[in-house]
């Protein structure tokens, strides 16, 4: 049910998006005057076009594949939702979707301690006191590694003292790299 | 300048000591570069720019040339162990590579993968050296309508990547297509596709839905306690990768794979736009259908790793003969090197291997050093590399994620990246519940642009004429390339129809 809920939903939305969504700023005229240029909603329309062809036959597919299925119904499907919200798989992606969101506000360093120690325990560590050493470790060698050696720009976060401490530990790194040259 | 007086030059460039241990240490950088993920080759050779600003321009070509290999090839590294493309010409790499390690033959896996990046990296180099000024003005002959072929043609893998989902490998494909239309288009740059937000102004960025499919999916699927997770039976012992490595048995069952893959990934190197990740995407299409078990492409075969492997890193020569010819970057790593270069005062152009041809030479014995010695030392890195699989996956685990995020946000610093990894890893997810398939989108993705790109083109100056465009007469490579693209898409969903009828009938 699944699988058809969500063929229908992006046959849904697909739709909705060829008719509003496809340009979403005026043509300059010298394209639209000129008979020879391709318009720059052509190649998006065509590719949705062909992917509402493709959605139907499919949702007819999977319609006639579960004929007959006693699981294949909606009150099924709204049964096993409470499941699935209860899962680790869902705290999983709430996790990193918290992440993603924090990032550029709290910086990595806080980011990676969150990342490291709640999922660590969503996968099943049973020992949070070593899991929580080693997150902090983990985060510094991570942090030393991209941000001091190989100057990949990580973010520092907009919050005073978090900021502050992640250009110490980069000046740390710096001074180290100074020493040896 | 006779070709024994170049291939002196060349060794006196690369053989005096100073020269030779910094061509090591380029190896080991570029290796541990690629094998990182999110540092892609372009990176890996602008974090090595560094090293160079003291060095004169043939020396600094020669360092920048064995970074660039060797990150290629490093990038498989991380592929085969974790399914998380070091660089993004090693995502064809996973398909085959990841279900060989958790099989328990990670060594073997490897093994292909780094001696078909050295055949395919040796074979462009002789290339390169040998046919540089011929091979250049033959790809410059490559118009619009072909290059649109040549990517077409990277897109007819879509119906061979399942061969029980044809359906819905289309509609993975068609979904990666429309994934690359969004931001602005690149012709006329009106803003399409974005619903209004200005961080997809810029369209989406490969990187991120490459790891989040990949990798992220991959972790998140981990969580379930059901799952068997991966551990020290799954190749990888102790920390250690299984070396057994593959029978020279296997390695001469993909000789013709491994020669194929080199010339077309050479060729695809020196067309301009077009780079390392089409051509491993290219081959693994090519070796798909030409093969006698498509079926097998994606199970963990050694063919899928050498194809993918061999061809990346033949582009990497490909790259150069445009720059060193033309002086035009095949792509993005190579207009890194033209710009280091270029910072030092060499004028690059085609006047360049004419008057100082201690260039090509330098650049050859660089390529040549490179990849005989990146063998020993990516199997080294690879084993430093596994020492983390031995660590318990609810350790292990979040530090994918991490790397996972620092490749996403280094890439272009920007949390919306890492937004878009997310959201690709729960696609992921949608994904495989669906049977749809994450190859095909990413295939879409990386070939979308370009394949728009040149058929707009093509279009335009063919006066709105598509016969005109795949005119036999006016553009024969087209032609043919685009006949071979249209019988390698139906035939799959026709030979079985064919096969069905034959049987009824008997």
């Amino acid at each position: 049910m699944f699988e058809l809920i969500i063929n229908i939903l992006l046959f849904i939305f697909l739709g909705f998006t060829f008719f509003t969504h496809v340009l979403e700023a005026a043509v300059p005229a010298s394209v639209t005057r000129n008979p020879y240029a391709l318009q720059p909603d052509v190649w998006p329309k065509t590719i949705i076009i062909l992917l509402e062809i493709c959605l139907i036959i499919n949702i007819v597919k999977i319609i006639r594949k579960n004929k007959g299925n006693p699981e294949f119904s909606i009150s099924a499907f709204v049964r096993s939702i409470p499941g699935f919200l209860k899962s680790r798989l869902f705290l999983g992606i709430v996790i990193m979707v918290v992440a993603s969101l924090i990032l550029e506000t709290v910086g990595f360093i806080v980011t990676a301690l969150f990342v490291l120690f709640c999922y660590g325990m969503l996968l099943g560590e049973k020992n949070p006191v070593r899991l929580a050493i080693a997150s902090v470790c983990i985060t510094l060698v991570l942090y030393i590694i991209f941000s001091g050696l190989l100057s990949v720009n990580l973010p520092r976060g907009t919050i005073g003292f978090l900021r502050n401490f992640a250009l110490f530990l980069e000046s740390v790194v710096a001074g180290v790299k100074g020493i040896f040259g | 300048m006779s070709m024994g007086q170049l291939l002196a030059s060349g060794f006196a460039a690369v053989f005096n000591p100073g020269m030779f241990f910094m061509v090591c240490i380029a190896i080991v950088l570029g290796t541990i570069f690629g094998a990182l993920p999110g540092v892609s080759a372009t990176m890996a050779v602008a974090l090595g720019l560094t090293f160079t600003y003291t060095m004169d321009p043939i020396p600094a070509i020669v360092f920048l040339t064995a970074i660039y290999c060797s990150s290629i090839t490093g990038g498989s590294i991380t592929a085969i162990l974790f399914k998380i493309p070091g660089v993004p010409s090693s995502a064809p790499t996973t398909f085959d590579g990841y279900p060989m390690a958790q099989r328990g033959e990670a060594g073997k896996a490897l093994g292909v993968a780094l001696l078909a990046s050295a055949i395919g990296g040796l074979f462009s180099a002789v290339a390169m050296f040998a046919l540089s000024q011929p091979l250049t003005k033959a790809a410059l002959q490559f118009g619009p309508s072909d290059l649109f072929s040549v990517t077409f043609l990277g897109l007819s893998i879509l119906t061979c990547l399942d061969s029980e989902h044809i359906l819905t490998c289309i509609i993975s494909g068609l979904l990666g297509l429309l994934l690359a239309c969004v931001g602005q288009d690149k012709m006329y740059a009106v803003q399409r596709l974005t619903f209004g937000s200005r961080n997809l102004l810029a369209g989406i960025d490969m990187i991120p839905v490459l790891i989040g499919l990949f990798a992220v999916t991959e972790v998140f699927k981990q969580t379930d306690p059901k799952k068997k997770r991966l551990s020290a039976e799954d190749g990888i012992t102790g920390g250690r990768v299984n070396t057994k490595m593959p029978s020279l048995k296997e390695i001469w069952s993909i000789k013709w794979t491994m020669l194929r893959c080199s010339v077309v990934g050479t060729v695809v190197g020196i067309l301009p736009g077009a780079g390392a990740t089409i051509a491993s995407f290219m081959c693994y299409t090519m070796e798909t259908k030409l093969s006698k078990y498509p079926e097998k492409f994606g199970t963990g075969i050694i063919d899928g790793i050498a194809a993918s492997e061999a061809s990346n890193n033949a582009a990497t020569g490909g790259a150069m003969v445009p720059l060193l010819s033309l002086g035009i970057p095949g792509g993005n790593a190579a207009a890194v090197m033209m710009s280091a270069l270029t910072l030092k005062g060499v004028q690059l152009g085609p006047l360049l291997l004419t008057n100082q041809p201690e260039y090509l030479s330098a650049t050859f014995m660089s390529m040549i050093v490179t990849n005989i010695l990146m063998v020993i030392v990516a199997m080294a890195i690879a084993k430093v590399f596994a020492q983390i699989l031995a660590i318990p996956y609810s350790y292990l685990g979040p530090i994918i994620l991490m790397l996972a995020l620092i490749g996403t946000y280094g890439d272009q610093m920007s949390a919306t990246s890492v937004q878009i990894m997310v959201l690709a890893g729960v696609l992921g997810l949608i994904v495989r519940a669906c049977h749809l398939n994450s190859a095909a989108i990413v295939l879409g993705l990386v070939l979308g642009n370009m394949c728009e790109q040149n058929f707009s083109r093509g279009y335009l100056m063919s006066k709105g004429s598509i016969l005109t465009m795949f005119n036999p007469m006016l553009h024969p490579i087209a032609f043919v390339l685009i006949i071979v693209c249209i019988v390698m898409l139906v035939s799959p969903i026709v030979m079985p129809l064919i096969k069905k009828a034959r049987a009824g009938k008997q």
